[in-house]
């Protein structure tokens, strides 16, 4: 359908657009989607306990949905179109043969809405795991786009050995122009988990839409009193069933009175098989019945049963240390919120992973306990907080990194750099090296040298300027980690302590007699 | 003025400066063309255009439809005022100079250390070189490729092929202190032209860049000294760790360039080994009084 060609378009279009232009400021990108999506608004505000201005426009989709339904779903959705497109292929090619009438339970979407819900009241956000924008935007961010970018880039290798280099070179220089990067922790899995929800709909049109959906729920609970109704023109049905078949999400067109409003996406499938022409959409503000408004079968046990699921879930997905004590390598972006605010909005979009200029921000996986997983964290062997970058914090839809100018953000230290003097190439072995101290971007540096005497294995002395950290000045950017030629562990390497984020895992004592002299404002 | 106004004026000048005092004089004997040339001035342009009139002007060095590669320093990601890369305008200003010569292409390039596109805009360079007509290339990871360097210490290494697959390698350095080869001048600039684990060449700096200047063994050099870094190297990050000194410097020998460059730190040679490592290899010459030296200011 062109409105979701358009909107996908558009998610693609923005998607890309988050990365280093040449400008460092980047405006909109795909994280507006997000702000349009009512379950992360509503997660996003009940878990953090804060009201984020962006999420108003969450309100539009809301009134549409009360007014005319799940259009979101069938006409907006990127990810409602990905799986359109693939089940309709899946169609064609036969893997697919939809049932005359399909009875399966549409419940299990309502009870995983039910679920984050009650996560989201103690503070727990799930939301970000499966609401379509989060789960598309994870999965082209660390999974889709770098598999693309790794095919490309293997195909430039190719071309240059056939000497086509016009266009080799032309890949490469778009590749490095996109920022676009191959590396990334668990791209496989969240890959596999990507691709088996498209699989899904070889089994059923719309698998996710169907079963599994909690955005897709919310707005079918919104959607009961719309005015937007199927209507069946019975002189012209033949009651062939070809509707219900060809329904997408199980909404059941024939008989008109069963109709379920709560599910129809107005794909407008229905409308378009029907060999009489008899079905169409009108406007009415005609009460739904009430076996059609309730619409699934959701029962009272059930519903209870979730309810305990979710409250018995909180706990078990806090039983981790990580609450206690800050974990070693978990070094947030600039900007993040104190931990447990930031585990609360956090959507999991991985879109901060997409912006990061050098690849150094990569998905948790245990660092930060079960809530944790999928968040961002900074991994200096793998790239560095550049300088003047602060994308991080203006790509992050929910606030959970606030956004921050590259003046403030250079102030905000994200962890400390720590120098392991038995694997320093000056400390231990007596030859020069200091990479580490060219590469710290403050100024003053950070990293200062001192010469050290080494005792060599032939007994002499070596003398070397060897790095020494000044923590004050150490925001933690992890360039020194990621520059140290010793690459398998290297010998300067950063934690978490002392980021500014934090209350307890604070590292210098600063009882306040004397304010700290503030680097940037010395001249 | 007009740029291209000033830039046919200039050349007018150098002109008559060249054929002049023999017209003039009548004696059919060439003033030989200094090995420095040395120029201060307002203008980054201005000055860089003066210094490669004095040494000969750029048809000295590109032959028509030449392939040339200037290799400036864009290391960092810093604005030309922090004085870390080479300034855009003395960039600009070969390009054009070499494009005008008759070059077919003339290919900036460096292999950075921050984000490669963050230190191409920032610098400037990417913008000035794209005005003057020329071509600014990423470092293609698959255009590395592993070359014999034949050097005492390095045998072989990960080069930079766009650098070496050309008719003319202009080295287009900017003057800073290096906390471990005390300045970086254009003997370390040698380093963005390499790839692989090159931050191992810190383990013998000096003998790195011997070996890196005979291998790529540059016919011109041009010294930007507009704005030099005096503290915090060789990225700096602050005004107050630059100075101005309104310079360039151009020369056929590269290892002179260097002693001048130091000159402007006030750093003797004995706090540089590199110098005296590349006279010894016979890559030029280190006592400037030796050399000779032409001085303008524009």
């Amino acid at each position: 359908m062109a409105s979701q060609a358009v909107f996908f378009g558009l998610f693609v279009y923005l998607f890309i657009g988050a990365h280093y232009t040449g400008q460092d400021y980047i405006g909109s990108t795909v994280q507006r989607f997000f702000h349009f999506d009512p379950l992360l608004a509503l997660v996003t505000i009940v878990a953090g306990r804060l009201v984020y201005a962006y999420f108003a426009f969450a309100l539009i989709t809301v009134v549409a949905t009360i007014l005319f339904g799940r259009v979101f779903c069938g006409w907006v959705c990127p990810l409602g179109a990905v799986h359109q497109l693939s089940s309709f292929v899946f169609k064609r090619t036969k893997f697919l043969k939809p049932p005359r009438e399909d009875k399966t339970s549409l419940a299990p979407k309502y009870y995983i809405l039910l679920l984050v819900l009650i996560g989201a009241i103690f503070g727990l956000d799930l939301a970000g795991y499966l609401d379509p924008l989060s789960f598309l935007t994870r999965s082209f961010a660390l999974a889709v786009l770098p598999s693309l970018a790794y095919a490309l880039s293997s195909l430039t290798g190719a071309l240059y050995s056939l000497g086509v280099i016009g266009i080799a070179r032309a890949i490469s220089q778009t590749l490095e122009n996109w920022t676009i990067h191959a590396t990334f922790i668990q791209g496989f899995s969240i890959g596999l988990v990507f691709l088996g929800a498209i699989a899904l709909n070889a089994k059923k049109e719309r698998f996710w839409c169907r079963y599994l959906c909690p955005t897709g729920a919310l707005l079918g609970l919104l959607s009961r009193w719309n005015l937007l109704k199927l209507k069946i023109d019975d002189e012209k049905c033949i009651k062939c069933g070809l509707c219900t078949t060809h329904c997408e999400t199980q909404a059941h067109p024939y008989p008109n009175d069963h109709w379920k409003s709560g599910e129809c996406v107005y794909c407008q499938n229905c409308a378009s098989i029907c060999p009489t022409a008899a079905i169409g959409f009108k406007l009415s503000a005609r009460p739904e019945k009430l076996t059609n408004v309730s619409n699934v079968d959701l029962s009272r046990r059930k519903l209870l049963l979730t309810t305990i699921a979710g409250l018995v879930a909180v706990p078990f997905f806090r039983l981790t240390p990580s609450h206690k004590r800050a974990s070693l390598k978990l070094i947030r972006p600039p900007g993040s919120l104190p931990e447990p605010k930031f585990l609360s909005k956090c959507v999991k979009c991985g879109q901060c992973m997409r912006a990061c200029p050098t690849g150094g921000l990569q998905p948790v996986l245990t660092e930060a306990g079960p809530e944790g997983i999928y968040t961002p964290k900074l991994v200096p062997k793998i790239g560095y907080c550049e300088y003047y970058c602060s994308l991080c914090t203006q790509v992050c839809p929910t606030g959970a990194i606030k956004k921050q100018t590259i003046e403030a953000k250079n102030k905000i230290k994200i962890g400390t750099a720590w120098v392991n003097k038995s694997r320093c190439i000056p400390y231990v072995l007596g030859k020069p090296c200091i990479v580490c101290e060219e590469h710290c971007p403050v100024s003053p540096k950070a990293i200062k040298f001192v010469n050290v005497e080494t005792k060599l294995p032939d007994g002499t002395v070596a003398v070397q300027k060897a790095p020494v950290i000044d923590l004050t000045l150490c925001t933690g950017c992890g360039i020194c980690e990621n520059k140290c030629p010793i690459v398998d562990d290297p010998a300067i390497f950063v934690t978490s302590v002392g980021e500014t984020r934090s209350e307890t895992n604070k590292l210098l004592l600063d009882l306040g007699g004397g304010a700290a002299q503030d680097p940037y404002k010395s001249d | 003025m007009k740029r291209r106004d000033f830039i046919r004026d200039a050349a007018a000048a150098g002109l008559a400066l060249r054929f002049g005092p023999r017209l003039f004089a009548g004696a059919p004997v060439p003033a030989p063309l200094p090995a420095l040339a040395v120029v201060e001035g307002e203008s980054p342009a201005a000055i860089t255009k003066e210094a490669i009139d004095l040494m000969g002007g750029m048809g000295k060095f590109v032959g028509k439809g030449a392939k040339v590669v200037i290799k400036p320093n864009i290391g960092w990601d810093r604005t030309p005022e922090m004085a870390a890369c080479t300034n855009p305008e003395v960039v600009k200003t070969l390009v054009e100079l070499v494009l005008e010569a008759g070059a077919k292409k003339a290919i900036v390039i460096d292999n950075t250390t921050n984000q490669a596109k963050r230190c191409y805009v920032r610098s400037g360079i990417q913008d000035a070189v794209q005005q003057a007509g020329g071509d600014m290339l990423f470092v293609d990871d698959y255009r590395v490729k592993k070359m014999a360097l034949k050097g005492e210490w390095i045998k072989e290494w990960e080069i930079v092929q766009d650098v070496v697959e050309s008719d003319l390698i202009i080295n287009v350095p900017i003057a800073k202190v290096h906390s471990l080869c005390r300045l970086t001048l254009g003997g370390k600039n040698w380093l963005g032209a390499t790839a692989g684990a090159r931050n191992q060449f810190h383990q013998g700096l000096d003998k790195s860049i011997v070996d890196l200047s005979a291998f790529f063994k540059p016919r011109l050099t041009v010294l930007d000294a507009y704005r030099i870094l005096v503290r915090n190297g060789p990225q700096g990050g602050r005004l107050s760790d630059t100075e101005l000194r309104k310079t360039v410097i151009a020369g056929t020998d590269p290892v002179a360039v260097d002693a001048f460059g130091a000159t402007l730190f006030g750093v003797g040679q004995d706090e540089l080994p590199y110098l005296a490592l590349s006279k010894a290899r016979g890559l030029g010459e280190t006592d400037l009084g030796k050399v000779r030296v032409e001085k303008r200011t524009v």
